[in-house]
């Protein structure tokens, strides 16, 4: 590796080009602030955003490995992202809001972690992204909406999976809405309406999904931010007194060692990459690495229990129409967390996903015990009347699911991140409740046959909570860190709690929060 | 580009092209042209090759003229950013993805010459299928690899990306493909 011979400065560095960055950068860069983005990954046009399952898999983490343990792991390749864009760019566009009480799980339940802010708090900064981005949905539908501004778009349209499902809900008594989603129903902001193909996890080429390319980052690289791909932030620097942040060192692509100075330091690599270079960060007055004097840091790695309902319906069902994202929503009993016996959190359904042949979420994939000569005839079956939905459900924050540094490294020499989820009982008590009603639902719906996946990790939360106590979390409600005065965190690693949305509105509504924090309204 | 230009643009049909090494030279070719072609393995022996073949074929009927070993083969010759194969999202470090095709597959190797003294594609049907029911869950006696149901899952899962994750796999399947835009050489 060569030794460190640049210095630059700018008054923004922001370490990662995805949702969270891309928010601080455009909300900056309006501002007038001279802004850097060092991207880990490669840098993505829309053009690369080819239509296949295989190749959507360039999109998904290809960074330094990450360690995982626990009877839960969070799935960091599948749920992270590499290169601009960073996870958004993969994902499916659910963009619900939490719930009151999600930022209130503590005070109200006396578990895991209170926000340090509630939900009226931020409900401006929802309303704000929602207009800006352009979401689609039906906020009358959706009885257990927060309050809020009406969806810019109407809803996605509901092709036959999501009828032969919704007639299931319907014979259960229970409720379903159009999906809130940042997918264009008609054209909007000069970003394409969505063609209904069901290529979201490939990325959206059209720009019909609200990925970073064509939102925030897109938005901020056209007035001037930069961004530097194939550089991989390896620590912060501060100043003698440990108090300020001077700027970050990384690797370039060519493998040179570089330093950038920055009045304001932003780390937004994605929960547990950011956790790890705070971790990796450590200094004499730092260590046990930057803002971990009360060893929080790491701490609270969350991510929702999910799981797939799958069943062969008479009718045809179309299934690959639509958004991958699904047509349909069901939140009913969110607001009760102790609806069920010895369980803890909310659910929500995600129904009629439209769907792949392959791939791991894909037709085949679902039958693994299919093989041989059955194979065929059940994906016959399957292409024309199989119908799914995803079960997402609530986390709790512990402690001891964290992120530490292994005792590995990688190529540069930074130690690798380590992690360990674990849940328990009433988290896995609860999927258990939910997957036994969506199977239900759609017996009621009239599928024949109908099965289950197996439990996995959606989305990853935690490891750099926010928080009003500066003993019990890593930043306050802006994401500045506690010890440092100039170092903000942005993106899902701020979350005290997971509830049991999909978390990129929320990051974004975060992210927006800090930015006007600390650039003033736009 | 206009949105509107490239929405056009987009619905294409779509590929699966990948960069197999011929000689000296690079060429773009689906999976089923480079079986079709016969283009060398770069890491699969033949006994390996024949070995994933014959499995592939008996879990993923059609796999074996898919490509599935020259799928399989391109991408455990690629660099870890630019692998593809499932295994990418099932815990194991890409720096592993060799150790563990070439591992489950001496392994399934061995048990077919222990339990018939024949390798796989030289097996008649019904022990073609005795033995996959018997990879096709826990280990079986004297399996030594990385655990044989997994091996079969993720073969299984390579085999449908290439039996029906294609352009021609999603016409073998029924489902209409409404591709936005082609897989080309970019990546």
């Amino acid at each position: 590796m060569n030794e460190i011979a640049v210095k630059e400065s700018y008054d923004v560095v922001i370490v990662g080009a995805g949702a969270a960055g891309g928010v601080i950068a455009e909300r900056a860069t309006r501002a007038g602030k001279r802004v850097l983005l060092l991207e880990a990954g490669p840098a993505r046009q829309l053009d690369d955003l080819a239509s296949s399952q295989i190749w959507a898999r360039k999109l998904k983490w290809s960074g330094p490995w990450v360690e995982e343990e626990g009877n839960f792991k969070v799935g960091h390749v599948f749920n992270a992202g590499w290169g601009t864009g960073g996870s958004a760019l993969h994902h499916y566009g659910v963009w619900p809001r939490l719930h009151e009480a999600d930022f209130e799980v503590a005070s109200r339940y006396e578990v895991g972690l209170d926000w340090p802010l509630a939900y009226d708090d931020l409900r401006p900064f929802y309303d704000t992204v929602q207009a800006e981005v352009g979401l689609s949905g039906d906020s009358t539908g959706e009885t257990w909406r927060p309050s809020g501004e009406p969806y810019p778009l109407p809803p996605v349209p509901v092709f036959a999976q999501g009828d032969v499902i919704r007639s299931g809900f319907e014979a259960m008594g229970l409720k379903t809405s159009a999906i809130p989603l940042a997918i264009n129903t008609r054209e909007y902001k000069g970003r394409s309406g969505c063609l209904y193909d069901g290529w979201c996890d490939a990325g959206c080429p059209i720009g019909a999904l609200a990925n970073p390319l064509v939102t925030y980052l897109g938005w901020a690289l056209k007035a001037g931010a930069e961004i530097r791909n194939r550089a991989q932030a390896t620590r912060i620097l501060h100043d003698d007194a440990g108090k300020r942040a001077t700027g970050v060192e990384y690797v370039d692509g060519a493998g040179a060692k570089k330093q950038v100075m920055a009045d304001t330091v932003v780390v937004a690599a994605f929960a547990v990459q950011s956790a790890r270079l705070l971790l990796a960060s450590a200094s004499p007055r730092h260590p046990d690495g930057l803002s971990n004097r009360n060893g929080v840091l790491g701490r609270y790695l969350m991510t929702h229990p999910s799981a797939s309902v799958y069943g062969l319906f008479d009718k045809e069902t179309q299934p690959h129409l639509g958004p991958t994202a699904g047509q349909l929503l069901c939140q009913e009993n969110y607001d009760d967390k102790t609806a069920y016996p010895d369980t803890f959190g909310s659910y929500q359904w995600l129904i009629a996903n439209a769907m792949k042949p392959n791939d791991l979420l894909g037709i085949a994939t679902t039958r693994p015990d299919i093989i041989g000569e059955r194979l065929q005839p059940f994906m016959d079956a399957a292409v024309k009347h199989i119908g799914n939905m995803v079960c997402v459900s609530e986390d709790i924050a512990l402690p001891d699911n964290r992120i530490t540094l292994s005792n590995n490294k990688d190529a540069h020499g930074v130690p690798l991140a380590r992690t360990v989820h674990n849940i328990t009982q009433p988290s896995e008590k609860l999927l258990a409740v939910a997957m036994e009603q969506g199977k239900q639902v759609f017996a009621a719906g009239g599928a024949g046959e109908v099965w289950a996946s197996a439990p996995f990790a959606m989305h990853i939360m935690g490891g750099t909570v926010m928080g009003n106590d500066a003993a019990t979390s890593v930043t306050d409600s802006y994401g500045r860190c506690h010890e440092l005065d100039n170092v903000y965190v942005a993106g899902t690693g701020l979350f005290p709690s997971s509830g049991a949305v999909n978390p990129t509105f929320t990051l974004h509504a975060l992210a927006l929060r800090t930015a006007e924090h600390l650039f003033g309204k736009a | 580009m206009s949105m509107a230009g490239s929405r056009r643009q987009f619905l294409q049909h779509s590929g699966l092209l990948l960069s197999f090494t011929v000689g000296a030279g690079t060429l773009m070719l689906s999976p089923g042209q480079a079986y079709a072609d016969n283009v060398p393995m770069q890491v699969l022996t033949a006994a390996e090759r024949a070995s994933l073949e014959s499995i592939a074929e008996a879990l993923v009927p059609g796999a074996r003229v898919a490509g599935v070993a020259h799928f399989v083969d391109s991408q455990l010759a690629a660099s870890a950013e630019d692998c593809l194969l499932m295994l990418k999202y099932l815990g194991v470090p890409p720096d592993g993805f060799r150790g563990f095709y070439q591992g489950a597959l001496a392994a399934a190797g061995a048990l077919a010459q222990r339990t018939h003294g024949k390798s796989w594609d030289k097996l008649p049907k019904d022990h073609s299928d005795q033995l996959i029911a018997a990879i096709n869950g826990p280990d079986p006696e004297g399996w030594e690899g990385p655990p044989a149901g997994f091996f079969t899952f993720v073969l299984r899962a390579d085999a449908c990306d290439v039996a029906y994750g294609t352009e021609e796999g999603l016409a073998r399947a029924g489902m209409p493909n409404m591709a936005h835009i082609k897989p080309e050489t970019r990546w």
